[in-house]
């Protein structure tokens, strides 16, 4: 079977979800105007309804969750943040999370693990760390999102128990209020007068 | 579209003489309104309404506003801002001042488009039209007496209402002088210096200053006249408070963490080199082009991550 181009694998997305009554107004009129005037569109749809009908049919059965297929980004998210998905996929990705509070969480959940390893502190790592990762981009496999997720996790535990092994300094912090006084503060300046209001919480 | 010079701006009279639907007016008269608004002595409660995507953040603040200057009691505790200085009269008071060298950028996105004779909170006002090419981006009224905004709606790209500010209680004079203590608060001066890591101009916006921030950082100020953010550039190495309970703003760029107010808009992202932060009360569109025009999220590698871990 031919690989379907991302236009091509959006719309088949909006399908399903049509078929899971998910759409916003907006989707629905997109995927209303493909069935109207795109036949392979209309084949994917009827193909899919199949799977969604057959589905819709199966017996309940209890089986390990990690065995479901979810049909939910793993590999996708940690590539995501790592600014390493290809152009055609962004879109997809993109419109995944739009629709899927269960992959946001996730794709929070691993941002947020990252952001608290990326912010103890240390020095420095040396060139050739950013050398292989630039000459590699394009082989590399991505890391999954759970792994990842554990990875980062670990790597916590670790730098805090290795801590001393670091610079141990303290790690300046910056509050988001104190951003917010300084540009209350200066677009209050007349040439750089607005129509809005710039004064911030105390 | 007539580009406009700043050159006459201070001590302009707010001498608005349109008639009731009267044609497209000059742009130079923009830079009248926003003058004669900045100009004006009041007293009012402003309420600010902003909607960003499904979440609506509405404050008020009790506001004293006189030429070039406001007095703003927000939760019991008083702000003073204005020319460069704001000094907060906590528990603990404490002020900033900026001493500028502000390039002077000319407004040649906007201009003024219909305006209408209108009564408003039983006073004697003017709508006026801002438009940004064929888009309406605000619509203002205000006063003919005072020239104060009594209302500012602010378009998306969409033509639908972005952000409000209405004043009520509205009174053409002070009743409030300013805190007689604040001239013993401690303020911090900070001096215009120049960068080479902020660009010059973003999507339509110019840097007209650029201050040291704390940490080493950088802050530069964007304005196009008639909207305004502050781009911080800030090291890799230092954490940034108040993005907890983000939100994620997920563009074809990347992943951002987003704090929207009623007021303005807070963004934080990180390249391998700056962390980012970008505060300012632009429209949506304004800030979605912006941010496709600045550095995008990138991330460390998770073996980059981990010498830092290893060995400091």
């Amino acid at each position: 079977m031919a690989r379907m181009n991302a236009d091509q694998e959006r719309l088949s997305m909006l399908m399903s979800c049509y078929l899971d009554g998910e759409l916003t107004p907006e989707e629905l009129d997109e995927v209303v105007h493909a069935l109207d005037a795109d036949l392979d569109a209309i084949a994917e749809f009827r193909k899919l309804k199949e799977a969604h009908r057959a589905v819709s049919t199966m017996p309940l059965l209890e089986i390990p969750l990690q065995l479901l297929p979810t049909g939910h980004l793993d590999e996708e998210l940690s590539a995501f943040l790592d600014g390493e998905l290809g152009t055609a996929e962004i879109p997809a990705v993109a419109a995944h999370l739009e629709s899927c509070g269960e992959c946001r969480m996730v794709l929070m959940d691993l941002d947020q693990s990252r952001i608290a390893v990326r912010a103890l502190p240390g020095v420095e790592s040396p060139e050739f760390l950013d050398v292989h990762r630039q000459a590699n981009a394009e082989s590399k496999r991505r890391t999954p999102a759970i792994i990842a997720l554990a990875t980062g996790v670990a790597a916590v535990l670790l730098a805090f128990t290795v801590g001393p092994l670091g610079s141990g300094g303290d790690q300046p912090t910056i509050s988001i209020a104190d951003l917010d006084a300084r540009h209350a503060a200066v677009a209050s300046v007349p040439s750089a007068v607005q129509i809005s209001n710039v004064t911030p919480s105390p | 579209m007539t580009r406009l010079s700043r050159s006459v701006l201070v001590g302009t009279t707010f001498a608005v003489a349109f008639a009731v639907l009267a044609p497209a007016a000059s742009a130079g008269d923009l830079e009248d309104i926003i003058t004669s608004a900045r100009d004006a002595t009041f007293n009012a409660t402003r309420i600010t309404k902003s909607v960003w995507g499904d979440q609506i953040e509405v404050t008020d603040q009790l506001v004293e506003h006189w030429s070039g200057g406001e007095l703003v009691k927000t939760n019991s505790a008083w702000t003073v801002a204005g020319n460069g200085r704001l000094v907060t009269m906590g528990e603990v008071p404490s002020g900033l001042v900026f001493l500028t060298a502000q390039t002077t950028p000319e407004i040649e996105r906007y201009e003024v488009g219909k305006v209408t004779d209108v009564t408003h909170m039983h006073r004697e006002a003017e709508r006026v039209e801002i438009m940004e090419g064929d888009l309406k981006r605000a619509t203002l009224i205000i006063d003919k007496r005072s020239g104060a905004v009594l209302l500012a709606e602010t378009f998306n790209e969409h033509g639908r209402v972005f952000r409000t500010i209405a004043l009520s209680d509205f009174k053409p004079y002070r009743m409030y002088p300013e805190p007689e203590d604040m001239s013993s608060v401690p303020v911090q001066v900070i001096m215009h210096t120049d960068s080479d890591v902020l660009p010059d101009e973003v999507a339509g916006y110019t840097m007209v200053d650029v201050f040291p921030g704390p940490g080493g950082s950088e802050q530069g100020f964007y304005s196009d006249g008639l909207f305004g953010f502050s781009l911080f550039s800030i090291s890799r190495r230092t954490a940034i408070d108040g993005f907890e309970d983000s939100m994620a703003l997920i563009t074809d760029h990347g992943l951002y963490e987003m704090v929207p107010t009623a007021r303005d808009v807070r963004m934080r992202w990180a390249n391998r080199h700056q962390n980012f932060v970008l505060v300012g009360d632009i429209p949506p569109d304004h800030l979605e082009e912006i941010l496709a025009a600045l550095p995008t999220p990138e991330r460390d590698s998770m073996l980059k991550i981990w010498w830092h871990k290893l060995f400091g």
